[in-house]
């Protein structure tokens, strides 16, 4: 927590300089971390896939499917009938970033959202994601003719203003999960470092719950912008 | 009350301008403006971000109390509501991390 490298950092970077010369920079921290998000969620839920049992349910399969069911009903809700098809990219960046926000928890890792990297990569992909749905679904004429506006006498005003918002969309999601998640595990750090025992919890038990919400935030942000991109033919 | 609250205020601000007196050091050994000013944007995100929380939290407490049946839905938009508004505090943190390095 207070530490500045994770417990692999030292022994991955050993194994990069002692299997290459040619390069002479260290694997970053966020990289490792990212990866072993990576690791972990590709081994844990293909493992549980192939143990699903329909008649005697064990907790996490309950879990799971509670989670997948919430997902998809927050899908319809907020999408439409069209909604039950983005599970897997919904899926894909919860599980991602549930599990990077809760590795701050532990005191031999360190989550990689708290880098900026890491997050902006997470955001440019969404925007990228709901921007190629949107095209896709309209035609790229068809889409851009909604940035500009109700009338056509705003179009000047609108157009130059809509694209900023849209663009400034991914600063904001990649600033909101990196400053959260940053600034929890900072102060973790910072409590941890005055009196190690008792005092952090409260702020271990702020990280848990904004790890959460942060999740929660970001594909409920995601969903309304693939809604918006995808919405004007509804009407 | 009202007068109350601006004449205090007025009183610490005039406070503050016994800064000036620091002034003319060109920065080298002298006042860190980079420090004071994340200070002070933290100070002001901080505050206005729990007015306006404050106000998203007792309106989906009256509406929740006015209609039960509609908690789920009134505490969903609380949530998104809150977490956009924390949002721009954020914003401000970050930018108190670059500055007060200067």
């Amino acid at each position: 927590m207070e530490h500045e490298h994770s417990i692999l950092y030292g022994p991955v970077n050993a194994l990069w300089h002692s299997v290459q010369h040619r390069f002479a920079w260290d694997i970053p921290e966020h990289v490792i971390m990212a990866l072993l998000v990576l690791v972990i969620s590709a081994i844990i839920f293909p493992i549980f896939a192939s143990r699903i049992d329909r008649d005697h349910p064990g907790p996490f399969q309950h879990t799971l499917e509670a989670t997948v069911a919430a997902l998809k009903d927050l899908l319809r809700d907020i999408i439409g009938h069209e909604g039950d098809r983005y599970i897997y990219i919904i899926g894909a960046f919860t599980v991602f970033i549930f599990i990077a926000n809760i590795f701050g928890l532990f005191f031999f890792l360190q989550p990689p959202t708290s880098n900026t990297n890491t997050t902006f990569a997470l955001s440019i992909s969404a925007f990228l994601y709901y921007n190629y749905e949107g095209i896709r679904r309209q035609g790229l004429g068809h889409y851009l003719k909604h940035f500009m506006g109700p009338v056509w006498w705003l179009a000047p005003l609108m157009f130059p203003i809509e694209l900023i918002g849209n663009f400034a969309r991914i600063l904001s999601l990649g600033v909101r999960l990196f400053g959260n998640i940053f600034g929890e595990h900072t102060a973790t750090g910072i409590f941890v470092g005055l009196v190690p025992f008792v005092v952090p919890w409260p702020m271990m038990g702020l990280g848990i719950f904004g790890a959460f919400l942060q999740t929660f935030v970001f594909i409920m942000l995601t969903m309304v912008y693939i809604s918006g991109a995808i919405a004007a033919e509804e009407h | 009350m009202n007068k109350r609250i601006i004449l205090i205020t007025a009183a610490t601000l005039l406070f503050a301008a016994s800064a000036f007196a620091q002034a003319p050091s060109a920065g080298a050994a002298g006042v860190k403006w980079g420090v004071i000013s994340a200070a002070f944007v933290l100070g002001i995100a901080a505050a206005a971000g729990a007015i306006g929380q404050g106000w998203a939290i007792s309106s989906a407490c009256e509406g929740i109390a006015r209609n039960p049946t509609a908690a789920g839905a009134i505490r969903l938009a609380m949530i998104i509501g809150l977490a956009l508004i924390e949002s721009l505090v954020i914003y401000s943190l970050v930018i108190a991390f670059i500055i007060q390095a200067k």
